[in-house]
């Protein structure tokens, strides 16, 4: 039998192993993408693949001559920012209120709207835009998106709003506040990081959502994600243009998250380790 | 400042029924304590009074106003919480001015106000910190302090020294109680802890079930209680009880046919009632000089606390305890003497618990 020591040096050692693994999982197709963004054309799809190579930016170059990319980037900008605003401004006194009444079936329903697939909502949408003359506009898009940053919203804050002692809410009744000012005053300060986090993740599953984005948008107000599915053509996909602008896509939700990673954790785990 | 007025008061959840018919009047500058078991109904009821719970039937007055349908934050009373409730990201002054700033109190009345309360509490060096940086004490005054502030109504105290230690309970007691008597505020503090309820209390207001047992002066509910249920809750060690029936003109005890040395009003009542259960505080025993003269009892455990002694005995098939002078120094095993003392002794009806008087 193995002593105290020596077990827990391995489970040491096998924790490390799994961080490894999953690091590796994790970590290749994006190292594979962002090399390959910096690849000469010819040898992105090459066999076997060169992983000496001189890095060029002419990928890069392609995809701003060839594509309104910066433009795009705008739209997803809007977009997301609109989404997540929207999420925040109904999914936070959705969540309080969820929490406070004790009454969860919203808070599921919205749940299952997240979890069905996006093409549920989509033809009746599509009608409905279109009858209504918004197909492309920035409207339909924030509107549609709502669908995925609100149960974000509400399901990210309710733990939190949760871990709020209920006496501390009944103490400011009894001081003279209102179920909105409590909301004000009281709650929010309280789940301001459980905010920031709800907030970045939806800005991260917005602005990488791809269905809506195709189908509710025009050339105009087509969104990033939607633009680099232009350059998988039949038999002529541009692989390395792809490769640049999956890689500029990915960025953004890459730094947020790597910015406030620390703060990120600790939101997500403030509902259950109330102290 | 004003008086409190329940009547025919019901509160139920679902099909439960946790108060079923309650009246109550709290006199303006009272101090009264709700004590009871869990459950009792004590703390639903203060949560009542405070408006944050709602009422199921009947009517309850603060003042000469129904407030039935007053909303917590419109009925002007102050309540400590059993946790505080302190608002965790404000200091401890913004904790204390926070429901002056909400009634729109100007600002220099604010810190004026703030300051002679937190002189009052000995909080005045902790103004700037965050609750998290208190004490259970400190915090447990600062939430006092925020009552304070206001100049409500009334205050509602809701077990607030449950979370402190023996040493600091005592102390913040004592200190609640001088509070009361310098502010002049009607107050209503619950408790299940029956020594808070017999130093603090004006009158007191012993629950069970929902219902109220007694509403009387500490003083009146320890040496007259109404039943055997407040004669068992208040009093600590709990009084003793023992089923006595009276036979061949002498109180014996039902079990064991033992024969107990009752006189005066007590024989009487027994005579009359046939059978009863008798009460018998354990500090209301005395050692009789004479082991011919009172009850014979084996010590089963002696717990010496210092001021005096407990001794604890069988006696008519249930456990006993007698509170004697320590310098007695009984040992297990010891036989005793033991008689009631004259006038000290309680008889309650067997079937329905009330008081024989």
């Amino acid at each position: 039998m193995m002593d105290a020591p020596t077990t827990d040096r391995w489970i040491r050692r096998l924790n490390l192993l799994q961080l490894v693994l999953a690091g590796i999982i994790i970590m290749t197709p994006t190292v594979w993408m962002v090399l390959s963004s910096l690849k000469p054309s010819f040898e992105v799809t090459a066999y076997p693949p060169t992983l000496v190579f001189t890095p060029t930016l002419d990928n890069y170059v392609e995809l701003t001559k060839t594509t309104p990319f910066l433009s795009y980037a705008l739209n997803s900008l809007i977009v997301t920012i609109g989404s997540t605003a929207l999420g925040l401004l109904f999914g936070i006194p959705a969540a309080f209120t969820v929490s406070w009444t004790r009454i969860s079936w919203p808070a599921i329903l919205t749940l299952a709207a997240r979890m069905a697939p996006g093409t549920l909502f989509l033809l009746p949408w599509y009608v409905m835009f279109r009858q209504i003359g918004m197909i492309g506009s920035y409207t339909a898009l924030i509107l549609s998106h709502a669908v995925i940053t609100l149960p974000i919203v509400i399901w990210v804050l309710l733990p939190s709003f949760d871990g709020i002692p209920r006496s501390v809410f009944e103490a400011a009744q009894v001081d003279g506040c209102s179920v909105t000012r409590i909301l004000w005053r009281i709650a929010l300060p309280l789940v301001a990081s459980g905010i920031a986090v709800s907030a970045i993740l939806a800005f991260v599953f917005s602005w990488n959502y791809f269905l809506f984005a195709l189908v509710l948008s025009n050339g105009d107000s087509k969104t990033l994600i939607a633009a680099a599915f232009n350059f998988i053509g039949e038999g002529s996909t541009q692989w390395g243009a792809l490769m640049a602008a999956a890689t500029l896509i990915a960025l953004p939700p890459l730094v947020l998250a790597a910015l406030v990673q620390r703060w990120l954790v600790s939101g997500l785990t403030l509902g259950a380790v109330k102290g | 400042m004003a008086s409190i007025s329940i009547r025919n008061l019901v509160k139920r959840y679902g099909n439960f029924t946790v108060i079923p018919d309650l009246n109550l009047e709290i006199a303006d500058h009272e101090f009264v304590v709700f004590v009871g078991p869990s459950g009792c109904g004590k703390s639903t009821l203060l949560r009542i009074i405070a408006g944050l719970e709602p009422i199921s039937s009947g009517d309850l007055y603060i003042g000469d106003k129904r407030v039935n349908g007053v909303q917590a934050a419109q009925r002007d009373i102050a309540m400590v919480f059993q946790d505080y409730a302190l608002y965790p990201h404000m200091r401890v002054y913004d904790n204390m001015s926070f429901a002056l700033e909400l009634r729109g109190t100007p600002k220099a009345e604010i810190d004026a106000r703030v300051k002679r309360a937190a002189a009052l509490l000995h909080i005045e060096p902790y103004l700037d910190r965050k609750p998290k940086e208190l004490s259970g004490g400190q915090r447990q005054r600062v939430a006092m302090g925020r009552a304070i502030v206001r100049n409500p109504k009334a205050f509602l105290f809701d077990e607030p020294l449950s979370n402190l230690d023996a040493k600091l309970r005592g102390q913040v007691r004592a200190e609640i109680k001088a509070l009361s008597q310098e502010l002049k505020t009607t107050m209503v503090f619950v408790t299940h802890d029956q020594i808070e309820a017999m130093t603090m209390a004006d009158r007191i207001v012993v629950l069970q079930s929902g219902t109220i047992q007694q509403y009387d002066t500490p003083e009146t509910v320890y040496e007259r209680p109404a039943n055997q249920f407040v004669a068992g809750f208040i009093g600590s060690p709990a009084m003793n009880f023992f089923p006595v029936e009276w036979r061949q003109e002498r109180a014996i005890l039902s079990q064991g046919g033992t024969v107990l040395p009752l006189n005066g009003e007590a024989a009487a009542l027994l005579r009359q009632a046939g059978s009863a259960v008798l009460g018998i505080r354990p500090e209301h025993f005395a050692v009789a000089p004479d082991a011919t003269d009172g009850i014979a009892i084996n010590v089963k455990l002696v717990e010496p606390l210092g001021s005096d002694t407990l001794i604890h005995f069988d006696l008519a098939g249930a456990s006993a305890i007698a509170r004697v002078d320590p310098a007695l120094r009984p040992k297990v095993g010891d036989r005793l003497s033991l008689r009631p003392q004259p006038g000290k002794t309680h008889l309650f009806d067997a079937a329905n618990g009330q008081v024989l008087r």
